[in-house]
């Protein structure tokens, strides 16, 4: 008896529901017919600056659908992510697989907008003219650190006005680092250093340049070696360092490899501090990998967010939401840059009130917001964020410093949570 | 001394990533193109064992050992026994079970930095004013002893003597009894031991890559190549020759030249001794 009854309230329900739900939908029409937003995401989905990317991305449109999507002239429109691989990251993988991956986002899966990558500065470069030729609005938030790419854009506006970057160029990340250096140096004293690079592009330039502009500040460079990607022993460039008593290690490898350097840095006992671009070392789970080997290196971020301060109100909120949806913190400095991408694009299309790229890109010329960064404004001519130390007023990049298995934000000052604390033995 | 020690280290090293490959083409005369993706297979398989499964490490390095074994074996038994005696579709047979292995892990997320083995045992020693971490002496402690072992187990057992016999006269040693395809079986499972070997002691200096395993693919045809296939004394001898001369030009010229005078080698073995330094595979037509 119970069971018949029982199925008869489930039954009255259902027919409930059928009844009332097309009345709800003729009746609610922003809800149900609401195109999506398409965003196009062409990453290198099998290496970590790829997986971080698209992780920060997922989250902030998750996010932003959950509170009823990107407003556009009155509707309420949902996001959507095409995420396609482009491999530009691996090994031998030609840039045509980036532009076919780009191309693919645009015509097969009519992606309003692209975010994200590709990530290597060649397959990127490569891609302007893909974007340029389909007149589709891209918002770089990953890799590609080549100056070329916003140069492309000063130069020849007309032709490249829809391409945009967030991550920056080596160059401010190199002037900042210098006047990093210099406020170690003014505040410890040590000026001897060795410096380390990756055998690509980005890091020879960013090698290169770090030794001219310490050499001019008075610095006493002991060494300056370029290593292929892949290398598997630096035992003799850390016995240099140890013979030359440098005082700090500068190395600047995006290789994943560069996980021995700093295990061979501990075991080798150099007495120096390692202080770079390291981007091994940017991942959270560093510290129980190399049973705290890692231990008082300091970590260069080209933009900071990815470990929360107080001084950026939107780093707390993203990395809350990011340990919460993948149970532990962002990994690398991409996961922010690619978080806040999909907000900097929300807020131009609701200023905008439109998807059409001629009026996207004067609103996103004209993007004053709060970011998991700091300030975002773009240069109006050449696309590219605007950074300097102080997150109040622009974009901003993070050195952190592995203390206790944690990474602790020692630079710039603005938003640092502790002071730089230097090994025992260079005390 | 530095360039000593760590070119020791850095020869050992080659020298355990060749030798399982040098095993399979001695006893089979099939290229092993998987043998890079069978090598990080058991880095990943071990730490899956260790960190997931909560097995000891010891365990856990047994453990994956074996099951790489098997799977070798398996490669052989199923796979490329089908494609015998054409060589190109050997070579494109295990190159592509070996990418399918690599890419596999790749796409189910097996990248980051948190992918690293434990050394075996921590801290460092100095040796005539250099300092020097223990799992780099267990290196070289374990590849000597590994080549000897196998040595002698080529020389001294009665499978060895029979994986030797096939080598050298395929047909003299099947009228003496031996099953060429059980023996490849065994050969290709004793190479992915020594692959998997290979991986516990050396990658617990660094951290496991899909990258690595094409790397030490690479590393092993090179040492191979200079050395001179199917000759053990010859693993040895491209080994510490490459060795050697990577330490040798990272102090002397530059740590980017290091992958130049690999080449550099390679190019000049096949040009002046296409066999390579004491292999014996084209003896006689090099004479000729």
């Amino acid at each position: 008896m119970k069971n018949k009854a029982l199925v008869g309230h489930i039954g009255i329900n259902l027919l409930l529901i059928l009844t009332i739900l097309p009345f709800v939908c003729v009746l609610s029409p922003n809800i149900s017919i609401a195109q999506p937003i398409v965003l196009g995401v062409p990453i290198s989905r099998g290496y970590p600056d790829g997986v971080d990317a698209e992780r920060g991305i997922t989250l902030a449109v998750e996010e932003i659908n959950a509170k009823g999507g990107v407003n556009v002239a009155g509707t309420m429109r949902p996001l959507k992510l095409e995420i396609s691989d482009t491999r530009d990251l691996e090994p031998g993988v030609p840039v045509a697989e980036a532009l076919l991956a780009v191309e693919r986002l645009i015509i097969e899966k009519k992606a309003n907008f692209i975010v994200g990558g590709p990530i290597r500065s060649e397959g990127a470069l490569a891609a302007m003219d893909i974007l340029s030729k389909h007149k589709t609005v891209s918002i770089l938030s990953a890799g590609v650190l080549s100056p070329a790419y916003h140069k492309r854009i000063a130069d020849n506006y007309d032709k490249y006005k829809y391409c945009f970057r967030t991550t920056g160029s080596v160059v401010p990340m190199i002037e900042g680092a210098i006047g990093t250096f210099e406020s170690i140096k003014a505040k410890k004293g040590f000026d001897k250093a060795f410096i380390m690079v990756q055998d690509v592009a980005h890091a020879r330039a960013a090698g290169s340049a770090l030794k001219d502009g310490l050499e001019k500040k008075g610095w006493k460079i002991i060494g300056y070696e370029i290593y292929p990607t892949g290398t598997t022993d630096f035992s003799v460039g850390l016995s240099k360092a140890k013979d030359g008593m440098a005082q700090y290690l500068i190395p600047w490898f995006d290789m994943p490899e560069v996980s021995i350097l700093m295990k061979q840095w501990y075991d080798m006992k150099v007495p120096a501090l390692p202080i770079g671009y390291i981007h091994a070392l940017q991942d959270e789970g560093t510290w129980k990998a190399t049973d705290g080997k890692v231990a008082y290196s300091v970590v260069l971020y080209g933009k900071a967010g990815s470990v929360a301060t107080k001084a950026i109100p939107m780093s707390e909120m993203f990395v809350s939401g990011h340990k919460k949806k993948y149970g532990l913190e962002p990994r690398s400095e991409w996961t922010s840059t690619s978080y806040t991408v999909v907000y900097i694009l929300k807020d131009a299309i609701e200023r905008a009130k439109s998807l059409d790229p001629d009026l996207i890109i004067p609103a996103l010329e004209k993007t004053d917001m709060m970011g998991t960064y700091g300030r975002v404004k773009f240069d109006p001519k050449s696309h590219q964020i605007i950074e300097n130390g102080d997150p109040k007023e622009t974009a901003v990049g993070m050195w952190a410093q592995w203390i206790d298995g944690k990474r602790t934000i020692v630079f710039p000052d603005k938003i640092a949570t502790r002071s730089l604390e230097m090994p025992p033995w260079m005390k | 001394m530095n360039i000593f020690i760590f070119g020791l280290v850095n020869s050992v090293i080659l020298a355990l990533m060749a030798s399982g490959f040098a095993l399979v083409y001695g006893v089979s005369r099939l290229a092993n193109f998987a043998h890079g993706a069978l090598y990080i297979l058991v880095g990943f398989a071990t730490w899956l064992f260790l960190n997931r499964l909560g097995i000891n490490y010891i365990g856990s390095i047994f453990l994956s050992i074996v099951i790489v074994s098997i799977i070798g074996g398996a490669i052989y038994r199923f796979l490329l026994i089908r494609v015998k005696g054409m060589p190109a579709s050997e070579i494109i047979a295990s190159l592509s079970i070996g990418i399918a292995i690599m890419e596999l892990f790749r796409w189910r997320g097996f990248i980051g930095e948190a992918y690293m083995l434990p050394p075996f045992v921590t801290g460092s020693v100095s040796i005539a004013g250099v300092m020097i971490d223990w799992q780099r002496l267990i290196i070289i402690g374990i590849g000597l002893a590994m080549m000897l072992s196998l040595w002698l187990f080529t020389h001294h057992t009665k499978v060895g003597l029979s994986l030797r016999a096939i080598a050298q006269d395929k047909r003299a040693s099947m009228m003496s009894g031996i099953d060429p395809d059980r023996t490849a079986v065994i050969g290709l499972a004793m190479g992915s031991a020594l692959a998997g070997v290979a991986a516990v002691v050396i990658l617990p200096l660094g951290s496991i890559t899909v990258e690595t395993g094409y790397m030490v693919l690479t590393d092993a045809i090179a040492v191979c190549i200079i050395g001179g296939l199917g000759s053990w004394m010859g693993v040895l001898a491209g080994a510490f020759l490459l060795g050697f001369s990577q330490i040798l030009a990272t102090a002397f010229i530059g740590p980017h030249w290091q992958m130049v005078v690999v080449l550099l080698f390679i190019i000049l073995t096949l040009i002046l001794k296409p066999s390579g330094l004491l292999g014996r595979q084209k003896e006689l037509e090099e004479r000729v």
